[in-house]
């Protein structure tokens, strides 16, 4: 099909615009990263993208070392937040990720359970928020509060949703045959399951792990309420950057979020080949 | 090297019945393919065979065993898929050497296998490649050698040659009956190419609307339809059908085919066996490659409506109120609007009752 010139420039102008709209506020982060507190503070000189006085100041405040500029004492470093965002977010990941993919097999498969995905996607449909006190109540009555692990139940259950309903579309688009071929071979359902579903659905398994781990690396609010000090995770302890001196530290908090950054885009990077395939997936040429 | 009987089978789908009390005995080494249009119920047998799906009434036996409840792993029967299922993840010697390795076969047995059913599918160049990435030919080639490895003693196959391309399909005729002449399995192939089943099986069971039609070998299936379906389905194109009543003549008993004309005398034996069927409405039937065309005499009377030229012969559509074909020489010198007559082959004519649509037959 040949579209007209005006089409293809309105075209790429649109794509340049939505671009820009989520480019540029990780640009300015980018830039604050680097910028001394001069540069940030909000009785700063007029603003520039380029950091004139490029600095990695800001990543040694937040990981303990004090600098000259910024004398404000540290109640603690980054170091365990960014542990407990990993750990919270790895295993909540790994919960949503097991129950929901067996969950999904076993209802495509078998049809058992014919309300569960109903069941499921209506812990969506009313804001967190709403059942986040109960939750608490629950976490604090067995002991999970302020703990990696209790962060990472709720996330894994929060997930689960997404991780099943993800899964049960890629297996109800795999054939079946493949697996009754292995099955005519004489091998067990479970091994089927292990050898061959698994495997043929790495693709699918893998972007619905990323977009989970992306929503539990990214979640705020749970956090802020399951964790009191111990086990904050990187959200809750970027928003508690501030010093009655110089007000919001975004230089620091810049840094951080940096940081926060990499790990979603390693894993999407990593599994770039995959998530193209999963979202087109198609085991076989029909 | 197993007979496969089955008895009274029923499949149903809730309200729909896919396939209604058959019965069908396919003999030890014998090459039997299930033929039929799509919904007819053939693959729904396939796969009750293999395990896949469990009977709604009657027995399945294996040499008499009754398979009622087996595993479809302990069945011992290959099948290929109609999209091959091959297991994307692996490289074409996995996908040969995992039926072996379930079975528990030594590491050497299993190259031998391997190295056997690549040379004999020319599978080898490709064996450490991975199968995803695979021609959809090979990938067919791969899905058959996949099943027969293990050597099982009930081969089956679900239309395996219906996504490859014409010229592949040809080959692959060939190669599979090569390939059961060589184990001898029992093969049971489902197919709804009537060229497939014509050329490879050894008998044919036509089936249609979950009902089995006919049993015979291709010949019989093809000279003697036992119904009007099979008469219609078999052969390209099926066979020529049009009504009439039965009409006493002075020279014995014919068939009054309205505007057609009277149908030449009936051969005896199956004048005899049409008045004793009783009814006197029929459909009257020959093969299109059973009747001559000619300008002018004694016929069934009726106008060239278009003329197909395949090559080797050429169809003739002509019309009468219904279409008729048949298949002359390439070279016959006849063209829309002509006026012909047509002349069936007397040992060529069918009867069948217009109301049961059975075979009336003689002798």
């Amino acid at each position: 099909m040949r579209r007209s010139p005006a089409f293809e420039i309105f075209r790429y102008a649109a794509i340049a615009l939505a671009l820009a709209l989520t480019l540029l506020p990780i640009l300015w982060m980018v830039s604050m990263a680097f910028k001394p507190i001069p540069e940030w503070s909000a009785t700063g000189a007029d603003l520039t993208w380029i950091p004139r006085a490029p600095t990695l100041d800001n990543f040694r405040f937040v990981f303990g070392q004090s600098t000259s500029d910024l004398i404000v004492a540290l109640e603690r470093t980054a170091w365990r937040p960014i542990l407990a965002s990993l750990l919270s977010a790895v295993f909540g990941t790994v919960i949503a990720m097991v129950c929901g993919t067996a969950a999904a097999y076993g209802l495509s498969r078998f049809g058992s359970g014919k309300n569960l995905p109903l069941a499921l996607i209506q812990l969506r449909l009313f804001p967190p928020m709403a059942v986040m006190i109960p939750v608490m109540i629950m976490w604090a009555f067995l002991g999970l509060i302020d703990t990696w692990w209790g962060l990472a139940l709720i996330y894994g259950i929060v997930t689960l949703p997404f991780a099943f309903w993800l899964m049960k579309t890629f297996f109800d688009e795999m054939p079946r045959e493949i697996e009754e071929a292995a099955l005519v071979e004489g091998c067990s359902r479970f091994r089927v399951f292990m050898k061959i579903t698994l495997p043929v659905m790495r693709a699918p398994l893998a972007s619905s792990a990323l977009l989970v781990f992306i929503l539990n690396w990214s979640d705020y609010l749970i956090a802020l309420l399951l964790t009191t000090k111990n086990w904050v995770t990187i959200p809750v302890y970027m928003a508690s950057l501030s010093s009655s001196m110089t007000g919001q530290l975004y230089g620091a908090k810049a840094a951080l979020g940096l940081l926060a950054a990499i790990p979603p885009v390693i894993l999407g990077i990593a599994i770039q080949k995959h998530l193209v395939r999963g979202l087109t997936f198609g085991a076989l040429k029909q | 090297m197993t007979t496969i009987r089955l008895e009274n089978l029923v499949k149903r789908f809730g309200d729909f019945t896919a396939l209604k009390t058959m019965d069908l005995e396919i003999r030890d080494g014998e090459f039997m393919a299930l033929l039929g249009p799509s919904g007819c119920g053939k693959s729904t047998t396939m796969n009750m065979i293999a395990g896949m799906e469990d009977p709604s009434g009657g027995r399945i036996l294996f040499d008499g065993r009754d398979m009622n409840g087996v595993p479809m792993g302990k069945r011992g029967v290959g099948f290929v898929f109609q999209n091959y299922a091959i297991f994307t993840h692996m490289t074409v010697r996995q996908n040969l050497a995992y039926g072996p390795k379930m079975r528990g076969m030594s590491r050497s047995e299993i190259d031998r296998r391997v190295k056997n059913i690549a040379d004999f599918l020319q599978l080898t160049p490709m064996l450490d490649q991975k199968s995803a990435k695979l021609s959809v030919n090979i990938l067919q080639r791969l899905a058959i050698g996949r099943s027969a490895i293990v050597e099982p003693a009930i081969f089956l196959l679900d239309e395996p040659l219906s996504n490859v391309d014409a010229a592949f399909r040809a080959v692959m005729r060939t190669e599979l009956k090569h390939l059961q002449k060589q184990f001898k399995q029992t093969m049971v192939y489902v197919t709804h190419d009537q060229l497939e089943a014509m050329t490879m099986a050894d008998r044919i069971a036509v089936m249609d609307h979950g009902v089995l039609q006919q049993v015979g070998t291709p010949l019989e299936v093809y000279n003697n339809p036992a119904n009007i379906f099979v008469a219609r389905f078999i052969g390209a194109p099926g066979m020529n059908l049009i009504a009439g009543e039965l009409a006493e003549t002075d020279r014995g008993l014919a068939v009054d085919l309205g505007s057609w004309g009277v149908s030449p005398p009936l051969p005896d034996d199956l004048a005899a066996a049409a008045s004793a069927a009783g009814s006197r409405a029929v459909q009257y039937g020959f093969r299109p490659e059973e009747a001559t065309l000619g300008l002018e005499g004694q016929g069934l009377r009726s106008r060239v409506t278009f003329v197909e030229r395949i090559g080797a012969r050429t169809i003739v559509h002509v019309e009468s109120g219904q279409t008729v074909k048949i298949v002359a020489e390439n070279d016959v010198g006849c063209s829309i609007g002509d006026d012909v007559s047509i002349v069936p082959a007397p040992a060529a004519v069918r009867l069948f009752d217009a109301a049961s649509t059975a075979a009336i037959r003689g002798g």
